[in-house]
């Protein structure tokens, strides 16, 4: 029994090790967002980004994104992906903070939220920044209410030439 | 009008009468029917591109509401005619007979009923021709309108059929009503 449990205590003690914080990290990013809006309700904004670390991989990451905590897929060697989406009337065009965290930095946004802090006062690992230029809607005059403001106008030219003539 | 009520009135008398009757010459009412044929086909272009009716299927109705369109339109166009004709003919009377009299004073050799005449005729001519037009673009103007505003504010939640059938038919019936009016 003590030996299982000292075999455990060194596997804990490895994978501690191994799961040591990330240093020097150097992070590209490339990320989409929905920009043609007549069709959907829901705006999906996605960055892809590499993180590379000075002491070599990273562990699991997570992402802070409007003040939720969302784990970070990992969608290759060194590559990441995180993606979110938001209603079309709430999606605000300009650029996104996405702030990444690792173990640690988890670690420390849990207990900060424990403690009823800001999330804001924990050092990220590093930050991802999403461009959303803003979707396109649609025209901003229908076509119909242009087509029905021209009929009217032309209308009220041939009414008004009549009453002229009968007048 | 039968022939046996015409056989008290001349030669002169007939044109005359003609000139300022409901019944409108050949040449008038083909224009009348073709520009109704036109106007009455193009909201099937909305109707396809837009309302997104199925163009093959609905071919009968096309032809069964274009054709009932013309015709409306047309007696649409034929009633405003008639109507505005006169008015305009009374309207322009003054300035027609100042300029066709100033135009003749030079022949000397031309009666006086004779120079009546050609007034006359020129009057009917320009009233004709002003209240022709008049009535092609007043009458197209409104049913253009009124397709568009039935076909996409009041009959949007029907089939496109339907929403078709109505707004053509319902547009159409309702110039040809309103031309009965003696404004």
């Amino acid at each position: 029994m003590s030996k299982i449990f000292l075999i455990v205590a060194c596997v804990a003690f490895a994978t501690t090790a191994l799961c040591e914080s990330c240093t020097n990290p150097q992070i590209t990013s490339t990320s989409f967002t929905t920009q043609d809006a007549t069709i959907v309700t829901n705006i999906a904004y996605i960055s892809d980004f590499t993180l590379k670390c000075g002491n070599g991989e990273a562990s699991t990451l997570y992402a802070e994104i409007n003040g939720n905590i969302v784990p970070v897929s990992i969608v290759g060697e060194n590559q990441y992906q995180v993606s979110w989406t938001e209603d079309t009337k709430t999606a605000r065009s300009g650029d996104k903070v996405v702030r990444i965290f690792d173990e640690d930095g988890y670690a420390a946004l849990r207990k900060a939220l424990r403690a009823g802090e800001g999330l804001a006062s924990v050092q990220s690992l590093s930050d991802v920044v999403i461009n959303h230029p803003g979707a396109y809607n649609g025209p901003w005059l229908q076509s119909e209410l242009l087509a029905t403001i021209i009929s009217l106008i032309i209308a009220y030219f041939a009414i008004s030439f009549k009453l002229k003539v009968t007048a | 009008m039968s022939k046996s009520q015409n056989k008290g009135f001349t030669k002169e008398e007939e044109l005359l009468l003609q000139d300022f009757s409901r019944n409108v010459s050949t040449k008038s009412s083909a224009l009348f029917y073709g520009n109704a044929l036109i106007v009455s086909a193009v909201p099937i272009w909305l109707f396809w591109r837009i309302h997104l009716i199925e163009i093959y299927s609905s071919l009968i109705l096309f032809v069964v509401v274009t054709s009932i369109a013309t015709y409306l339109l047309a007696l649409a166009y034929k009633n405003t005619k008639f109507t505005l004709k006169h008015k305009i003919a009374v309207k322009r009377e003054e300035a027609v007979t100042r300029d066709l009299s100033k135009k003749l004073s030079e022949d000397k050799k031309m009666s006086k009923k004779e120079k009546d005449e050609r007034i006359l005729w020129k009057k009917n001519e320009v009233a004709d021709f002003e209240a022709t037009t008049l009535s092609i673009f007043y009458n197209n103007a409104l049913f253009l309108t009124i397709v568009i505003i039935c076909s996409f504010y009041l009959l949007p939640t029907f089939t496109p059929p339907v929403n078709y059938t109505v707004s053509i038919g319902a547009t159409a019936g309702l110039l040809a009503l309103l031309s009965t009016g003696s404004q």
